[in-house]
């Protein structure tokens, strides 16, 4: 008898080795298994989306950290940990339904957190009526989200319908700009960001130069060059970050400075300011949420105090996702306090938890929360007031309206140095 | 009019940019009859090097420009024989392994990326960042100009050294024939390897000039790879000459139509370009191309 393994008995025993495996895992998975709350984040954490996808993780992942360090969420006295769980969307629609699916059935979240960008969150929002899984989305802005009146998923963040108008209002009145240039990425938010600008134009009765919308990879050299012929008062960009920063160079490049410059998302963000440098200064944008707002929570304390613990965990200052994201986390434990159910929740408790959600009336660090339930923004929370901020020596600063206003607004805006 | 002057210049400067992009790639199809996928990679990695070059030391990306294209030239000449093991390889369809092949390092370089520079997307400043100056109605930005600057000069560096030189003899021997140029005593692995790291230290000296003009992160080279094959298929695959031509036709194409038509519609009408010089001339504008 040879002591060389052949190779019918080498694949006969990796074929034994890996059914042991196989079936015995989920047996080790079982046993390791704790009473926790499953949480699960479907958020862009690769793709184009990733800047945003990933501050919403870390607006989830805070609050995570936080209510651990005090033993979890408390429910009829005691406390349960939370366990976070990610499936990265990949800033792709299908790929975000897909992560949800994953989250549900294979890691058997009993709540997720949703995505950044709201194409995905339309995309997650069949699966989580499909399985009976709530959601709480700390950053979809699309007013598409609430037009479909979903049952299972509640927004944090103001719809942009609701903010993007009402700021072109705000910033007519306080300049005295006539006219304004509004351009947009043709992408859910984006686009909707865009309508939402000219919505506003229309409803000052202001003179609107120009609305285009453009694909998110556009070379931006034309309609700056358009914009820069239409010499408009106002230019009104809607995009996430990335096209922001190549617009305000693009513009720096061509020499082209109008009275006043808006954009929506992404220059309340740290990374703005950080990459533009001193370009960025003077830029106007619409937050939900500011540090120096009054309000204050158990958990975080004050605005004041969330901002410093962010920046001390991440190295940056959160903006209104970050926030947004980490309040989602206090709906929630407030929510499963009034549900009164241990953990794990099954369907049933997971329908009474969507009740208990709609029911949802608190004061955050974030500002007030509570969810619509009738009309366009259906679930939605449409409780902050948004305000207009300007970036200054690479700070946010509220400048409108005037009761918000922490400086004054500078307009017109100096030429690029 | 002053529009009209403006949209023909900045489809010039666009089309430079182009040019600089595909230029190397041509090249390497031409030598190594491969399609390289990690072609965006290799911008977006010169556009990384150019951001810790100037955050980390303080130099501007036009001098480190130069270090970028020597560093990468080594790194291409390094990786170049593995490419050529892979291409000649007595496997099944090599020419398929080789294209796996590239994009497998094209993700890995996405993921380095990712993992080095996080998600932000970063900015690289220049003293030319911004800087313009006025031809009658027309603003002509100073960063776009040196890159098209730089896009004619790589053409001509390459016409010389393609065409005035004994490595270029080889080159263009190696491209024509590989077997018959190692016949008559070309080291054809070698001549490969060279040529693959001209081309990384090109595509790479790219990025350079579009982090300065855009920004970079881990998702650009994506993008960079799409136009990249817009304009080598456009060009003919394999002709350097044809990537001057079709990179100032796409160009003045995107920005004629994002002037007067729309920016929404740019890529439609690229496509449909791309589409009809298929259609009437498979071997690209000039008719040389594979």
């Amino acid at each position: 008898m040879t002591d060389k393994i052949s190779r019918r008995r080498f694949l006969k025993g990796s074929a034994y080795g890996l059914g042991a495996l196989t079936f015995g895992a989920p047996a080790i998975h079982v046993h390791a298994q704790e009473p926790t709350i499953r949480c699960g984040v479907v958020t862009s954490l690769s793709g184009e989306n990733r800047f945003g996808g990933n501050l919403t993780r870390r607006g989830y992942d805070l609050w995570a950290e936080e209510i651990n360090k005090l033993g979890g969420v408390e429910i009829n006295g005691d406390r349960y940990r939370v366990e976070m769980f990610y499936g990265d969307a990949q800033s792709r629609p299908a790929s975000g339904a897909d992560a949800a699916e994953r989250l549900i059935i294979r890691d058997e979240v009993s709540v997720l957190f949703g995505p950044y960008t709201s194409g995905v969150t339309l995309a997650v929002q069949p699966i989580c009526a499909k399985y009976g899984v709530p959601m709480i989305s700390g950053s979809a802005e699309s007013p598409n989200v609430w037009l479909e009146k979903p049952q299972f998923n509640f927004g944090m963040i103001p719809a942009v319908d609701h903010t993007a108008g009402s700021s072109i209002g705000v910033i007519a009145e306080a300049t005295g700009a006539a006219s304004v240039g509004v351009v947009g990425v043709d992408e859910p938010f984006s686009k909707e960001t865009a309508e939402g600008f000219r919505n506003g134009v229309n409803n000052a009765g202001l003179e609107l130069t120009r609305f285009e919308l453009f694909p998110a990879n556009a070379d931006l050299t034309p309609i700056v060059s358009n914009l820069k012929s239409d010499n408009p008062d106002l230019v009104a960009v809607g995009g996430h970050e990335e096209v922001l920063i190549n617009f305000i160079n693009t513009a720096k490049s061509l020499n082209f400075r109008p009275k006043a410059i808006l954009m929506h998302y992404g220059v309340t963000a740290a990374a703005f300011a950080d990459q533009l440098g001193a370009d960025a200064n003077g830029v106007l944008g619409i937050s939900v949420w500011t540090p120096n707002l009054p309000y204050r929570d158990d958990l975080f304390g004050t605005a004041s105090d969330y901002d410093e613990l962010s920046h001390s965990r991440w190295g940056s200052h959160p903006d209104y996702t970050e926030a947004a994201c980490s309040a989602s986390g206090l709906v929630l434990q407030d929510a499963a306090r009034r549900l009164g159910k241990p953990p794990v929740w099954d369907r049933q408790a997971r329908l009474e938890l969507v009740e208990a959600l709609e029911e949802t009336d608190i004061e955050t660090f974030y500002g007030p929360v509570a969810f619509e339930r009738e009309g366009n923004h259906y679930h939605n929370n449409i409780q902050p007031v948004p305000v207009v901020i300007q970036i200054t020596e690479g700070r946010v600063v509220p400048v409108a309206p005037s009761d918000a206003a922490q400086t004054e607004l500078v307009y017109p805006l100096p030429a690029f140095s | 009019m002053d529009v009209l002057l403006q949209a023909l210049l900045n489809g010039i400067l666009i089309g430079g940019i182009l040019i600089c992009l595909t230029v190397g790639f041509q090249l390497t199809f031409g030598v190594l009859h491969v399609i390289d996928f990690a072609v965006g990679g290799w911008v977006m990695l010169g556009g990384y090097a150019a951001y810790w070059a100037s955050r980390l030391l303080g130099i501007d990306p036009f001098i480190s420009v130069f270090f970028v294209f020597a560093l990468f030239t080594l790194i291409g000449c390094a990786l170049g024989p593995l490419i050529y093991h892979v291409r000649t390889s007595r496997y099944a369809r090599p020419d398929l392994m080789a294209l796996a092949f590239t994009f497998g390092i094209f993700i890995m370089m996405r993921g380095g990326a990712l993992w080095l520079w996080s998600f932000d997307s970063r900015s690289v400043g220049s003293v030319l960042s911004g800087a313009s100056f006025s031809l009658g109605p027309v603003t002509v930005p100073l960063l776009r100009l040196s890159a098209f600057g730089m896009a004619l000069l790589l053409g001509l560096g390459l016409f010389v050294l393609l065409y005035r030189t004994r490595f270029g003899l080889a080159v263009r021997a190696v491209a024509q024939n590989r077997d018959h140029a190692g016949l008559m005593g070309v080291d054809v692995k070698r001549v490969s390897a060279y040529v693959y790291g001209i081309y990384t230290g090109i595509t790479a000296s790219a990025g350079v000039l579009l982090a300065t003009i855009y920004s970079v992160n881990p998702e650009v080279g994506v993008r960079y790879t799409l136009f990249a094959f817009f304009v080598a298929v456009l060009a003919g695959l394999g002709s350097v000459g044809g990537v001057l031509v079709a990179g100032l036709v796409l160009g003045l194409v995107e920005s004629l139509v994002g002037t007067y038509v729309g920016t929404r519609y740019s890529l439609l009408v690229v496509f449909a370009t791309l589409y009809l010089v298929l259609l009437i001339s498979p071997k690209g504008i000039l008719q040389r191309g594979i």
